[in-house]
């Protein structure tokens, strides 16, 4: 598959008056052609970071890269200059937020915030530009999208300003979609319908999209690969299979097994201890191992590498070293794993 | 089931009466709550369940209907003593740990504030003490005490407010959306800690949320709400089995889950309340299907739901 974005030993840190904090530490993956990633983690794991980073968003007086590189088109997104920056922006990499009423200008028509990334990318008229702007709005699924045109973002509901923001973020026609906890915000019937849109779009447009959110519900929704961030580095990825059904990495495994399922009977509900880690003083090591009741001696000293489950599918985690001693996962996720083909608690069936 | 706690009956809460914004936020609802249950609300923002909560609880003066406590009248006129021992009783958590703090007053004073107000300490040792106490209840240290809230993380600050509700001993406890603001990792931590502290002390909850999986899993009975209207009313596991008005139905066929293979195969209903095709003389009210299980219908609705569910 073609690969549309790399990220290559990404490390960005922010500088504070508190000190440095390492936001991003190390980040790797790509981006193929056509396919949904999804970015999961807690608040703080630096997976908006990271995408803020693709899309150079992040303040320059304090964020700074400190290594790798974002190849995009066979350029190296960190090392453009602003200008460069704005003609991708928008036009070959576009972003949907949280929320759709900050990201939307309160005093402006949406068709003008339609036509404005046409009018700013595309040598069109301000009348094509228009004809554009209401087909757009037609696609996304908005009635009457003529008289749609002239009214202001206040005039539209949580769902249909979401939908607006999906349209002005397609206006180019980007190769790469980022969308940052896009529903979030919005009720689950909304957010159904929200995610139905953005896949049938993909399917249409055939671009690339990293969905970033910390519902695991949604992720199995949309992605088709999916990656786990914890403390500024990616600790697990694979596709939205492997990650569900064999996960490696005993923070997926507290990911997955903390939320109830609705078939979760009355046991307790399993809890990760304690919090993040503070980026500001990074533990050495395995940066969850404080948390983890898998924690392995050698996870406060040495920060595990990746090991390769399969051609798609590695976990950052000691207990795959051939040496490891072998542990037993919680029950929910030997659960899941009975499920999985390759796993060695499979119980036959197909997934 | 056990005896009531609370009575609600025909509550109405409308904003801008008499004007043409008029909005009946909630409208004719009655439901009780037992003793030592959860009760969870969920619908979408918007249909009613915060102020439901909150009329419940007087923060808003209902526009009619009554609220009954162990039998007696909450929204009659009262004295202010005996205003407040309801008070006392019945105690809320706001959803963002944020807001709900004071800034400006140390963790100390906000834990003490219930304590001070119903003169339940004789004196500062014991004051100390017992919110020593409750922060070691609600898993903080008492070093936490003579900190600020914005020292503490979201999970931590969603602790301070369960520790401030607990401070004053009530009996039923309004919880509005607790962990929406909290990571997953953390939303695990505090419903776990809610159900503990439930099987400690005897409390009551209502706790209104939209995430239906988590409302599943720590309700014992589960009300839809729709526009200010209660739709469907039954115990969590029947409700999610066996939905029965249209709107639960396409309200549980939207729940993303984490499960790649459930979610390939999903069928997404959707609600449009055209369906029902009311007319004026259909007697349109929560009807009781089978023991436990309310559903708003007409009549004839009712006729239809009972013989399907008879041949099933």
């Amino acid at each position: 598959m073609e690969k549309i974005l790399q990220v290559k030993d990404l490390e960005l840190s922010f500088n504070t008056q508190a000190g440095e904090v390492k936001a991003i530490r190390g980040v790797n993956f790509d981006l193929y052609k056509g396919e949904t990633l999804a970015i999961v983690g807690e608040s703080g794991s630096g997976k908006s970071v990271t995408t803020k980073s693709i899309m150079r968003l992040l303040p320059e007086s304090s964020a700074e890269f400190k290594n790798g590189e974002i190849l995009f088109g066979g350029r190296d997104l960190t090392k453009l200059s602003d200008k460069e920056m704005q003609k991708i922006r928008g036009k070959e990499i576009s972003m949907i937020f949280q929320d759709p009423m900050t990201s939307l200008n309160p005093t402006m028509p949406i068709g003008r915030q339609l036509t404005e990334p046409l009018l700013k990318h595309q040598k069109i008229s301000k009348n094509e530009a228009k004809k554009v702007a209401i087909d757009l709005l037609r696609l996304v699924g908005m009635p009457k999208p003529e008289l749609r045109m002239k009214q202001y973002p206040h005039q539209f509901s949580g769902g249909q300003r979401q939908r607006i923001v999906i349209a002005i973020s397609l206006a180019c026609n980007p190769k790469i979609l980022i969308a940052d906890e896009p529903t979030t915000a919005l009720d689950v019937t909304i957010q159904a319908q929200i995610l139905e849109l953005m896949k049938d779009l993909q399917k249409k447009i055939d671009t690339s999209i990293i969905f970033i959110t910390h519902d695991l519900g949604v992720v199995a929704n949309v992605a088709d690969r999916v990656a786990v961030m914890y403390g500024g580095k990616i600790v697990e990825i694979g596709t939205v299979d492997e990650i569900f059904y064999n996960p490696q990495h005993p923070y997926t495994w507290g990911l997955l097994s903390s939320m109830p399922s609705l078939d979760t009977e009355d046991a307790k509900l399993y809890a990760i201890p304690g919090t993040p880690p503070d980026l500001l003083d990074p533990p050495k090591g395995d940066a969850f191992a404080l948390r983890s009741e898998y924690a392995l001696s050698i996870d406060m000293e040495q920060n595990p590498p990746f090991f390769k489950v399969s051609d798609t599918h590695s976990a950052a985690t000691w207990l795959l070293h051939p040496d490891a001693p072998q542990v037993e996962p919680p029950v929910t996720v030997i659960e899941r794993m009975k499920k999985f083909p390759g796993s060695r608690y499979y119980e036959g069936g197909a997934v | 089931m056990a005896e009531k706690l609370l009575e609600i009956k025909n509550l109405k809460q409308y904003f801008n009466i008499g004007k043409a914004n008029e909005v009946r936020a909630v409208d004719d609802i009655s439901f009780d709550i037992y003793k030592g249950e959860t009760l969870g609300l969920v619908g979408e923002s918007g249909c009613g369940k915060s102020t439901t909560g909150r009329s419940i609880i007087r923060l808003y003066d209902a526009t009619d209907g009554d609220v009954y406590y162990e039998g007696e009248n909450v929204h009659g006129k009262k004295s202010k003593q005996d205003l407040k021992k309801f008070n006392r009783k019945m105690q809320m958590i706001f959803q963002d740990p944020y807001a709900s703090l004071n800034q400006r007053m140390k963790v100390m004073d906000i834990i003490a504030e219930g304590i001070d107000i119903h003169g339940l300490a004789k004196n500062q040792t014991e004051r100390k003490k017992m919110v020593y106490d409750l922060l070691e209840t609600v898993g903080l240290n008492k070093e936490h005490a003579n900190r600020y809230p914005h020292e503490f993380s979201g999970g931590q600050r969603q602790r301070l407010g369960i520790a401030r509700a607990l401070a004053v001993d009530p009996d039923f406890i309004i919880a509005d959306e607790p962990i929406s603001a909290l990571d997953v990792s953390i939303q695990a931590q505090v419903v776990n800690l809610l159900k503990e502290l439930q099987e400690e002390k005897g409390l009551t909850f209502l706790f209104i949320a939209h995430d239906l999986s988590m409302v599943k899993y720590i309700s014992d009975r589960i009300g839809v709400m729709y526009f200010g209207k209660l739709v469907e009313l039954a115990p969590a596991e029947e409700l999610y089995n066996n939905p029965l008005h249209p709107y639960t139905q396409s309200l549980l066929s939207a729940i993303p889950l984490p499960d790649p293979n459930y979610e390939r195969n999903r069928v997404r209903k959707s609600y449009d309340p055209a369906v029902h095709d009311y007319n004026k003389a259909d007697d349109v009210r929560m009807r009781e299907i089978s023991p436990g299980h309310f559903v708003q219908c007409s009549e004839r609705e009712f006729e239809s739901i009972k013989a399907s569910s008879l041949t099933k």
